[in-house]
């Protein structure tokens, strides 16, 4: 139906028209990204070790519990990561969009910063918080109530602790859709009810917050599956737990001797809730209605605290101290001292983990030198396809030009290390041996930053209304020209900021990364884990201080990119 | 001879036909809206003639030569027409200077050439002093103008323009209506106007096309559209009229609904039904009973009156059930719910055939 409403490119006399061999190649190549890796994935787990055909891999996702208790456990976090996640945001969301709570903006900088701080590392700095023998906070309550060495206030190695983890970095998630929720409410809706006799109490209850709720379940489902798909949180701190969740096991289906094919088929329950969950937000935020009826956009009410001021601000105070404060602390504390339990004064700081990160340690410079080199390629070659694709979409030039966006959006509902599965089943026979490559990495990085660098770019082409670039047309501009003088200049700021998206996205990977780097292909990300497993905190606070900065420089140089005259852009259709 | 032809013209999207077998020829110089509501095709029409949309059936010349048929039409670059949108689409990223040498930029032209014809233009359209501005440091008059003399300062041989006013104040409208008709006397190229304003069309166009769904109803000058409608829809659309169904009787007479209006012009079908139309104001409303023998007078009854400064609004029901509505200076007020006589003048009555 969409396919005969498109508009058909004119035909041009003397002129080849580059649109449908370009559309050709991007099916293509977005097929091979997208689709080969999931059919190999499906081929295997229906091969048992010696390539013959078997249900057993099936069989035994149910029969063999050391592979069913992952998946319960995993489910269990992942809801306890969504509670947990929705009670700290939306209060957080609604003192942050609506009340007088001072310092308003602050808390939004530092939200988001947690959402840049890549999982794996805040992992790590709660480790060395809260393991139970030379956790911080369990070495300061021993020696503030003089208690016996093996005493402790708070274990992480447990499924609380698990939780908590991984809720301190999927709570963004949520507060920033009911934030932007909350603002969008408009506030005569409020107001009527106030007239209607409603204290803000009762407004609050029977208005607001459905108004907001379809945002609230949204953001809960994505953290939810944040977390079933999270690799680096549960393998730091399950693994010494004692127990698995369905990420973990996967892996150690990977180490010797592999089961490539009890691999595969305990992928694909993750991918089907992976997909079930996706299409359960859809649905909750596709009925829009809800959130942005109403007339003008007033400004939203502001709520004055009062006498609960003092619990509000203490109640922030505690989320960003648990969630951004104190990890961060810790990792800088570590990075700076010999061993961890030492407090950092003038005679205990050292550059030792400074020295032996850059300097000593071999893996280090190949390490970085291979995530900046991938980070960038991935930034490049992926905004490129990304931002020719959001092109042929939008102004549906190629009949049938809608495949290449449902293509491009479908590898969100691939989980990292399902991707990795497929890609290592995809490409390490002997026909086609990329696994020990660099090129494997780009492979899984580019299918992984696909969606989000598409989202954002087809939502930039939308944003130029199509008549700006008719009237180039009919002024005399080809298609190539008008793209050109027209539609590239508008665009810059927008392809920037995916560019840095994209980029930070890839430097900080881990669940793919993890199946697919050899010694040779090694990323930060993957030393940051490899050092974690050797213990060795400091080096890894070191490197993680050094993704945060370089994560955070990209942020600002994106934010503060002077936006082409970002007031004259006319409003778009 | 004419200059943009356009021949059994027809676009589909879908199932839908948004142009439905348009045939139109506008002679060279001639400024032509097309007039309609909205969704009657006339944007399409438009786009069709710019080559942004590829007709489904049917052709469209431009100087005798074919620029668009199904399956072979010339991008719109090629054409040498220029276009104002409803938008305006002027680019954010370039300041007014640079918007309208754009044009002449891909036309290679030397850069003192550039300059010198952006100055003239832009002096034209009284924006010199504003050259070095963005767009989004304009008002909508101002940025129309940009607009303007961005379509003109190429020296099209078509000009078209998408709604262009209706951003605008009505002030501004007015003086902007006068301005778009005395540039196009100074430079006498082919210009197709899309409107859905008949007062816009009136002020300014050679030729008006009416369309209703796809299709045209009326093609003439502003008078014979007004004075001289063809169909029901158009008597309705411009200018307003009450059109009154009835029976076809012989000579000029048609009976409507009992009553018997004699029709001063228009086209009676051979037999059977026929329409009347009046224009509101046509209409004397009397509060006594006519001369015996007086044809043409409609009793009624006053069901409202409506006091608006300069006139007053009635409607009458007729014993039909029919409803007329009438207006007449404000002196004359005959309250609601009074009996009265209407005399539809036979001059103004025009039969409408089906």
């Amino acid at each position: 139906m969409n396919v005969s409403i498109s508009l058909p490119m004119p035909a041009r006399r003397g002129r080849i028209d580059l649109s449908r061999p370009i559309f050709v190649v991007l099916v293509l190549v977005l097929s091979l990204l997208v689709v080969l890796p999931l059919f190999w994935l499906g081929y295997y787990s229906f091969l048992d070790q010696n390539g013959q055909f078997t249900l057993a891999n099936f069989s035994s996702l149910v029969t063999d519990p050391t592979l069913r208790r992952p998946f319960l456990t995993a489910l269990g976090m992942a809801l306890g990561v969504g509670v947990l996640s929705c009670i700290i945001a939306t209060p957080l969301a609604w003192l942050v969009a609506r009340s007088d709570l001072p310092g308003r903006t602050a808390i939004r900088a530092l939200v988001t910063a947690s959402f840049v701080t890549p999982p794996f590392l805040g992992a790590i700095a709660w480790e060395i918080l809260a393991a139970p023998n030379s956790g911080l906070i369990n070495v300061a309550y021993r020696s503030l109530f003089g208690l016996q060495p093996y005493e402790y206030l708070v274990d992480i190695y447990t499924f609380e602790g698990l939780v908590f983890a991984i809720a301190c970095y999927t709570f963004p998630y949520i507060f920033t859709l009911v934030v932007n929720a909350l603002e969008r409410v408009p506030s005569d809706l409020e107001d009527a009810s106030s007239m209607l006799g409603g204290r803000l109490s009762v407004t609050l209850r029977r208005v607001t917050i459905p108004l907001v709720l379809p945002a609230i379940l949204a953001g809960t489902m994505i953290a939810i599956l944040q977390a079933l798909t999270m690799f680096g949180s549960p393998a730091i701190i399950a693994l010494p737990a004692g127990f698995h969740v369905i990420t973990t096991k996967i892996w150690s289906l990977f180490q010797y001797p592999p089961k490539p094919g009890l691999a595969a088929a305990a992928a694909l329950p993750l991918l089907i809730v992976t997909v079930l969950l996706l299409w359960g937000q859809a649905r909750i935020l596709g009925r829009r209605g809800y959130t942005t009826l109403g007339g003008k956009n007033s400004d939203p009410r502001i709520a004055k605290l009062g006498r609960w001021r003092w619990l509000a601000i203490a109640f922030v105070v505690t989320v960003l101290l648990l969630t951004v404060l104190l990890p961060y602390a810790a990792l800088l504390k570590t990075a700076l001292t010999r061993t961890v339990a030492e407090p950092l004064t003038w005679s205990s700081f050292t550059l030792h983990h400074v020295n032996f990160v850059f300097f000593e340690f071999s893996a280090t410079q190949l390490a970085l030198r291979n995530t900046f080199l991938l980070g960038f390629l991935t930034a490049t070659i992926g905004t490129a396809i990304a931002l020719v694709i959001a092109y042929l979409v939008t102004r549906r030039s190629v009949p049938g030009s809608q495949v290449l966006g449902y293509l491009a959006t479908a590898p969100v509902a691939v989980p990292g290390i399902v991707l990795g599965v497929g890609l290592f089943l995809s490409y390490s026979n002997p026909s086609l041996m990329l696994y020990g490559t660099l090129w494997i990495l780009l492979i899984a990085f580019l299918t992984i930053e696909m969606p989000a660098g598409y989202q954002q770019l087809s939502s930039a082409f939308k944003s130029v209304h199509p008549e700006l670039e008719e009237a180039s047309r009919i002024l005399g501009g080809n298609r190539m020209t008008t793209l050109r003088l027209i539609t590239a200049p508008l665009l810059r700021s927008n392809v920037i900021a995916t560019w840095c998206f994209v980029f930070i996205g890839t430097i900080r990977e881990l669940s793919a990364t993890i199946l697919l780097t050899t010694s040779e292909t090694k990323l930060v990300s993957v030393i940051i884990y490899d050092l974690n497993e050797s213990g060795d905190l400091g080096a890894i606070s070191v490197l993680g201080i050094m993704l945060l900065v370089i994560s955070f420089a990209v942020v600002i140089i994106a934010n503060r990119l002077p936006v082409l005259g970002g007031q004259r852009l006319p409003v778009a259709r | 001879m004419s200059y943009v032809e356009l021949t059994r013209l027809s676009k589909k999207y879908g199932g839908h036909l948004a142009v439905n077998d348009v045939n139109l020829a506008i002679a060279k110089g001639l400024l032509v809206c097309l007039l309609g509501p909205s969704g009657c095709g006339k944007t399409t029409t438009l786009r069709l003639i710019a080559g942004f949309v590829e007709p489904t059936d049917g052709e469209i010349r431009v100087g005798g030569r074919i620029v668009s048929s199904p399956g072979r039409s010339e991008p719109p670059e090629r054409r040498n027409m220029s276009m104002i949108f409803q938008s305006y689409a002027l680019w954010p990223h370039m300041t007014v200077f640079e918007n309208v040498a754009y044009g002449l930029r891909l036309r290679k032209m030397p850069r003192e050439e550039i300059t010198r014809r952006v100055e003239a233009i832009l002096d034209v359209a009284k924006l010199k002093p504003l050259a070095g501005r963005y767009p989004g440091e304009l008002s909508g008059g101002q940025q129309q103008r940009v607009s303007l003399a961005r379509a003109l300062v190429v020296e099209p041989e078509t000009l078209l323009l998408d709604e262009p006013l209706s951003n605008l104040d009505a002030n501004l409208r007015e003086e902007m209506r006068f301005e778009i008709r005395r540039l196009h006397d100074q430079y006498r190229y082919t210009t197709v106007y899309v409107t859905h304003d008949q007062s816009e069309a009136m002020t300014t166009a050679d030729l008006i096309v009416v369309m209703n769904q796809g299709r045209i109803e009326q093609a003439g000058s502003p008078e014979d559209i007004y004075k001289r409608p063809r169909s029901e829809f158009v008597a309705r659309f411009i200018g307003g009229a009450n059109v009154l169904k009835g029976d076809r009787l012989p000579g000029d007479a048609v009976d409507v609904g009992g009553v018997v209006l004699r029709c001063g012009s228009g086209d009676f079908a051979a037999q059977g039904q026929t329409s009347v139309a009046i224009r509101h104001h046509d209409i004397n409303i009397a509060t006594a009973a006519p001369a015996a023998g007086e044809t043409n007078w409609v009793p009624g009854t006053v069901t409202r009156q409506v006091y608006l400064g300069s006139h007053r609004d009635y409607l009458v029901t007729l014993r039909n059930g029919d409803t007329i509505r009438t207006v007449t200076p404000a002196d004359i007020a005959v309250p609601q719910g009074q009996s009265v006589w209407l005399h539809l003048p036979l001059e103004h009555c025009r039969a409408l055939a089906h």
